[in-house]
């Protein structure tokens, strides 16, 4: 078990009020946080949830249509983390094996999406969780713009132009081969451009 | 960079398409949100609510497959021993018991000259 120091921390869980809770000194020692919460320490993974949750987030955007089903993508991630844990290696990247976990649970909530909204589909694709200028022409173009993209090309488009992630990463995370998340990111911006050109202003 | 938005036709480059996006999907920026989203997390890890997802499944349905596929190897592997072991008792049996075809001669040729030959040379 790796030493570190430990600190009270004001912040409380819910529900857990009544015990001392603790979280290392060092932020950047994840491992030890690991650790910790396969000990049991809850506020130990909660502070690898204060950590992470930003990030997978923007993982779970990325896949989803809304915002409410990122929310829902990355609950379900968490509490499917804190319950695999015991099987993580603390030597491996949290970040990456949380990732992943994300991006199964936002595929889940999208395929039964699908099947729910089988019907009225355009409605509810890529609701932002707040639209700075709703006004403007051509955030209001390119949003309508991925609604007619197919699912896989507006992650990967996503995922690769606004959170940064590598093709290997990509291909990783929505389980295809690197290859087909380059050509998707190529075939999702030409489209894009295409669509783009094709829709007009409402006015 | 000034970005004329104003024109409606105007195709934007991969520049502005990702400054648009990340535009587009931002996350919230607001503390509370976050610390509102880790305490609903933590509540439901604490709640100890129930996670059924199909990511979930394959652990649960793995270790009960698992149980069954050792189970039936073992009756399979007990019943292919017992069908060999009465196999075998069957043929001792039929070889015991089983008609037989009438005594049987055990004939031999008659040695050729060169073999009388040689095993007259091998007596002396």
């Amino acid at each position: 078990m790796t030493a570190i120091a430990l600190r009270p921390v004001s912040e409380t869980l819910p529900g857990h009020s009544s015990r001392r809770v603790t979280t290392p000194d060092r932020p950047d020692d994840e491992k030890a946080l690991v650790l910790s919460a396969q000990g049991g320490e809850l506020e130990a993974f909660s502070e690898l949830v204060r950590r992470h949750q930003r990030r997978a987030y923007a993982v779970a955007r990325a896949i989803v249509t809304t915002h409410e089903d990122a929310e829902d993508a990355v609950q379900d991630a968490f509490l499917h983390a804190y319950r695999a844990l015991h099987r993580f290696l603390p030597d491996q990247a949290f970040g990456a094996w949380l990732h992943r976990i994300v991006a199964n649970a936002s595929l889940d909530i999208t395929r039964r999406r699908k099947v729910r909204d089988a019907d009225d589909l355009p409605e509810t694709i890529a609701s932002p969780f707040r639209d700075p200028a709703e006004s403007d022409e051509i955030r209001r173009r390119l949003r309508e713009a991925l609604t007619h993209l197919p699912e896989r090309q507006r992650s990967v488009i996503v995922l690769h132009d606004v959170e940064g992630f590598k093709h290997s990463e990509i291909g990783k995370l929505l389980g295809i081969p690197e290859g087909t998340a380059r050509s998707d990111l190529h075939y999702a911006r030409s489209s894009l451009r295409r669509l783009l050109k094709q829709l007009r202003s409402p006015s | 960079m000034t970005t004329n938005f104003s024109a409606p036709h105007r195709v934007p480059d991969d520049d502005e398409l990702t400054r648009t996006l990340r535009v587009l999907y931002a996350a919230p920026d607001s503390a509370g949100y976050w610390s509102a989203l880790e305490r609903r997390i933590m509540d439901r890890i604490a709640g100890g609510e129930p996670l059924d997802v199909w990511w979930s499944v394959p652990t649960q349905w793995a270790r009960l497959s698992l149980i069954a596929a050792g189970f039936a190897l073992i009756v399979a592997g007990s019943l292919f021993l017992r069908s060999r072991a009465e196999q075998r008792e069957m043929a001792a049996f039929d070889s015991v018991l089983g008609p037989t075809a009438g005594p049987t001669l055990a004939i031999r040729e008659a040695p050729t000259e060169k073999q009388t030959a040689l095993k007259y040379i091998d007596g002396r």
